[in-house]
């Protein structure tokens, strides 16, 4: 069994052989593909299934999801429960009508787990039977009902697995944990671990995909405890929270998620470790180190994990995480909260709930357990390219750089004004208007609801307003492309007046063809966004602030909280059909920049300077997030010094005021990548111990020998 | 000719992580009074205004023709011929490659110009973290290398110097104190070698290290390793019998031979002289180290 790294290099082993053995099988798929074989539960015989409400249909899936759904027990699994239908891998209610999915389910959330571990599920009950006696007779009151049903349902798929285990020899230890967790609060860090999984696999189970949230900061005290009395070693510890892990990835089947390339995180069931809890103190405890040690040794990518750094980070466990990121794969990625927390607190949140934010399964801040999280990406190229010129229409044409620029702010304004507008309609109760706010009716969803503050109380469903936050988060997207093509425009039309407006929108409708010598002039002349060249980061900078304006002038209109954000996920690839070429010499449809990160192959100084024009913007204005994908060559991250130098870039990172980095050490892939595409890494560069070169430069023999070198690690 | 408060550097490159502590940012000064048969940067050798050529980045458009005063550029149906003897260095036609494909291989900056890139990176230097200088040799501008240290000095900028140690000792006195870290190449003990491989003789270089020594300087030794050349017991002989005479070297680093220098003679217009031959195995490095450690050298 080698656990699988990218660049080769050997993952230490400290867990057991069967632990090892149920990783091994679990990504491979096993799990996945048994999924697979019973992908729903079928309600076609339900005779008046066409009368029912949408909430007594969903009621009804439920309860033979609950009751129907296969259980499964993995062999020495120290956890129990399994999301085991192959319908909820794909984002479904897993329950079919005539073949059809009942409903769809909710993901980009991390529920309340705070609550379950600490309080039981008891507690949650409680609170549901009081707010059925509220609810009693009005409105409400069939969500109020809801809640009680799925509760039930719960206990019925918890006594399932009671009833299954009380009879298997060495499962004890499960049996036991299970008769007291979830629903009564958890007594020891083993108890803690199941209830979290518990209600993850029943969430996950009945379609949703929830992301963990802080995991450190939920387990810690029990660990600490239990160390304290000598109930539990550190090894048997790491033991069951790998299995947490392990379990995780009980979805993985090798097929992908969405077939339109979105690239979106895996089932967002995100993971966050470290930072400071609501009082300020240092969250960091053993389950950090444990956390880091399972996903060294186990390469287990499922649980998209990130890190909360400020500027008071211990050196030490820099250099941890820092030895872990070096596996390669993106393992970690890292938040520097001091930025995120002044972010929220600016927007309007206390610093008592900012300083609790967790991710909503992506990277988008939110705070965990209490928000509902939906994000509205457009892409700000083509608002540049399609309304402010026209398609490059010939007789387009402005006098200065300014002109252009405020004539793309309005459209800016526009693009940002028509998601406001639209999620509005989506949103508001038919016939009523947006400054006396009512939610309107969505497909319902009482499980998640369940475990999101506000909701039971409230007598709404997460996505009805029930939470305590109701986030809609306008993304700006193409960011980077739409700086760049400013900028270049403002260089060689209005500055080195190269050529008229009206002939660059000549060459660009011809999509460089014939004006090879002017395309190369632009991209060997102009260094662009990720340079660390102030005048194109001016840029940035500004249409961020302008952007976060526009979004904060329609905040506060209504019951949901309008935040600027900066993403594309991956839909640099879907959006790339509708691009034409654009000023800084990309020719149309080509696969241009992702998140706040650089254009592709237009990163020249390294990454150094790419953190240092990411970091120029006011990333405090985007409450929501602005990520930045950081790709590192293994060669630069070798040996003692290349410890170092993670080290180095991370606290750069803190204290220049980055907001998110997923530092990712590539593959020599990427190299091969290059030798086919060079015109995509132009300025790639490759270091051996004191040589230097930009690859692309160097001829086809060079290459090879390069590409083995870094293949050999 | 070049004015004296110009520095002719022929990169600077951010982001560094194998030329000393931390991150660095490394400025390589060039001209190099040695002639290393295995140099890996040849173009930083020469004081002189070489024009690099990329063949593959050149589109055949043509300008760098019609701008050249000394007719060095020409276009033939299927090539494009660069006759460097002709060439003075004015770098018109480099000014007129639209494609990059032509670049100087020396720019001449001052102090000023040259700390504010290095001042950039600050937030990564932490406390290990810095400049490196590097080459060619830094020391074969002497001054130029004086004021670019002083200044980090004055600005706080941790400083190291990679060096073939092979310069005027006067100057010593002055750039102890300026240095933290020397990454001193010695490139073989035996003097016939030496001569032969490098062009100069050897005992310039050990004196100036031993000199640095005295004064306080802290080194750390880099030893290229060049299979079939240095690989002998006299070099390894040497090599511990200055570790043992030194007291601030920290350690020894074995650095094994690699032919990609060659690979920069292809854009100077120089046959490629990469030599295949010359790279060690992992084995042989092997044997390298442990000779080495049996001689009590502390090898990093
Ligand atoms: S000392 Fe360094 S730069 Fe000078 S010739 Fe030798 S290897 Fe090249
Ligand atoms: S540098 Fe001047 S002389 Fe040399 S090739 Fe270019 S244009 Fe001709
Ligand atoms: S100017 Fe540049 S691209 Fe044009 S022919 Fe000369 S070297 Fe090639």
């Amino acid at each position: 069994m080698t656990f699988y790294a990218p660049n080769g290099r050997v993952r230490p082993v400290r867990l057991s052989e069967s632990t090892r053995q149920f990783a091994w099988d679990s990504l491979n798929q096993k799990y996945g593909q048994d999924a697979l074989k019973t992908m729903a539960i079928s309600m076609d015989d339900l005779e008046n299934y066409e009368s029912m409400t949408k909430l007594e249909r969903y009621d009804e899936a439920i309860y033979r999801i609950a009751t129907q759904a296969p259980i499964r027990i993995c062999p020495d699994e120290k956890l129990s429960g399994a999301a085991t239908l192959g319908m909820a891998i794909n984002h479904r209610v897993p329950a079919t009508y005539g073949g059809k999915t009942v409903t769809y389910s909710i993901s980009h959330l991390t529920i309340d787990f705070e609550t379950v571990v600490k309080y039981g599920v008891n507690h949650i009950r409680a609170k549901a039977e009081a707010a059925l006696q509220t609810h009693l007779g009005t409105e409400r009151e069939p969500f109020a009902r809801s809640c009680i049903h799925c509760l039930n349902c719960l206990d019925l798929w918890h006594q399932r697995y009671l009833d299954a285990l009380s009879s298997m020899p060495g499962y004890e230890a499960n049996y036991r944990n299970l008769q007291r967790v979830p629903h009564q609060p958890a007594s020891n860090f083993y108890e803690a671990v199941q209830s979290i999984w518990f209600i993850f696999a029943f969430n996950r189970l009945c379609g949703n995909w929830p992301g963990v949230g802080r995991l450190d900061y939920l387990l810690g005290d029990y660990l600490e405890k239990d160390l304290r009395d000598g109930t539990v070693t550190l090894d048997e510890a790491r033991e069951i929270l790998a299995h947490f892990f392990i379990k995780g990835c009980e979805w993985i089947t090798g097929n992908s998620n969405f077939q339109n390339g979105s690239g979106d995180a895996q089932h967002y069931q995100n993971i966050l470790l470290c930072g400071i809890d609501e009082n300020g103190k240092e969250v960091t405890n053993q389950v950090t180190y444990l956390a880091l040690d399972v996903l060294e040794e186990l390469g287990i990518s499922d649980y998209p994990t990130s890190v909360r750094l400020n500027a008071n980070t211990d050196p030490k466990l820099l250099r941890r995480l820092a030895e872990v990121m070096r596996y390669g794969g993106g393992i970690l990625a890292v938040y520097g909260e001091d930025t995120v927390i002044d972010s929220l607190t600016k927007y309007g949140y206390s610093l008592t709930e900012a300083r609790k934010f967790a991710n909503d399964g992506c990277w988008e801040v939110q705070v965990p357990g209490k928000t509902f999280f939906a994000y509205i990406p457009f892409d700000s190229l083509r608002v540049l390219q399609e309304k402010t010129l026209k398609g490059y229409a010939p007789d387009r044409a402005f006098d200065s750089f300014e002109d252009l620029y405020a004539a793309y702010l309005v459209n800016v304004q526009e693009a940002v004004e028509a998601i406001y507008r639209d999620r509005t309609s989506k949103l508001l109760k038919p016939n009523f208007r947006e400054h006396e706010w009512q939610w309107g009716e969505q497909k319902p969803c009482t499980v998640i609801s369940l475990f999101e503050g506000g909701c039971i109380e409230s007598g709404h469903s997460y996505v009805e307003g029930g939470p305590v936050y109701n986030v809609l988060s306008p993304h700006i997207g193409g960011l980077a492309d739409a700086v760049n093509s400013l900028y270049v425009i403002k260089k060689l039309v209005f500055d080195e007046k190269k050529l008229s407006f009206a002939e660059l929108m000549t060459v660009l409708t011809n999509n460089w063809e014939g004006n090879e010598p002017l395309r190369q002039y632009v991209i060997k002349t102009y260094p662009l966004y990720g340079n660390d060249n102030d005048e194109v980061d001016a840029i940035y900078a500004r249409l961020l602030n302008d952007f976060s304006a526009f979004c904060r002038q329609l905040d506060g209109r209504c019951d949901y909280k309008f935040p600027a954000g900066v993403s594309t996920f991956g839909r640099q690839l879907e959006w790339a059909p509708f691009r034409m070429a654009s000023p800084h010499g990309r020719r149309a449809h080509e696969v241009l920049a992702g998140n706040t990160s650089p254009t592709p192959g237009s990163d020249r100084e390294g990454a150094t300077a790419i953190i240092r024009s990411y970091c120029k913007a006011d990333l405090v204005n985007l409450p929501t997030g602005a990520a930045l994908d950081l790709k590192l060559l293994p060669s630069s991250v070798e040996g003692e010094d290349g410890l170092d130098a993670l080290v180095a870039l991370l606290q750069g990172f803190v204290a220049l005021g980055g907001f998110f980095m997923q530092p990712d050490v590539v593959d020599a892939s990427v190299l091969r990548e290059a030798q086919e595409h060079p015109e995509d890494y132009q300025n790639l560069s490759v270091r051996v111990s004191g040589w230097n070169a930009r690859f692309v430069t160097l001829c086809k023999e060079w290459q090879d020998m390069v590409i083995d070198q870094h293949e050999k690690g | 000719m070049k004015k004296d408060n110009l520095i002719s550097v022929t990169e600077i490159q951010r982001f560094c992580m194998h030329d000393g502590p931390g991150v660095r940012t490394t400025v390589f000064l060039k001209g190099c009074p040695l002639r290393c048969a295995w140099c890996h940067n040849p173009e930083t050798q020469s004081t002189a205004q070489q024009i690099l050529y990329y063949p593959q980045k050149c589109i055949g458009c043509g300008a760098c023709v019609a701008v050249c005063p000394r007719g060095a550029h020409r276009l033939t149906e299927d090539a494009h011929l660069f006759d460097r003897a002709l060439c003075q260095g004015c770098r018109a036609c480099v000014a007129a490659c639209c494609s990059g494909a032509l670049e100087p291989s020396r720019k001449e900056m001052t102090v000023e110009e040259i700390l504010t890139v290095v001042e950039k990176d600050r937030a990564f230097y932490g406390a290990l973290g810095g400049i490196t200088l590097s080459g060619g040799e830094p020391m074969a501008q002497p001054e130029n290398a004086l004021a670019l240290l002083r200044e980090c000095r004055r600005r706080g900028i941790g400083t190291a110097m990679e060096t073939c140690g092979y310069f005027d000792a006067s100057y010593l006195e002055a750039l102890v104190p300026l240095v933290d870290l020397f990454l001193w190449d010695f490139k073989d003990g035996n003097p016939a070698r030496h001569r032969e491989y490098t062009g100069v003789d050897p005992a310039r270089i050990r004196q100036n290290l031993c000199r640095v020594d005295a004064l306080g300087g802290v080194s750390v030794l880099r030893c290229i390793m060049v299979k079939g050349v240095n690989m002998q017991e006299d070099h390894y002989e040497a090599i511990a019998s200055l570790w043992h005479s030194l007291q601030h070297c920290k350690h020894v680093e074995l650095l094994p031979y690699h032919a990609y220098g060659g690979s920069k003679m292809i854009p100077l217009g120089m046959e490629d002289n990469g030599r295949r031959e010359w790279i060690p195995s992992e084995e042989d490095m092997e044997t390298a180290k442990n000779i080495l450690i049996k001689k009590g050298i502390r090898l990093k």
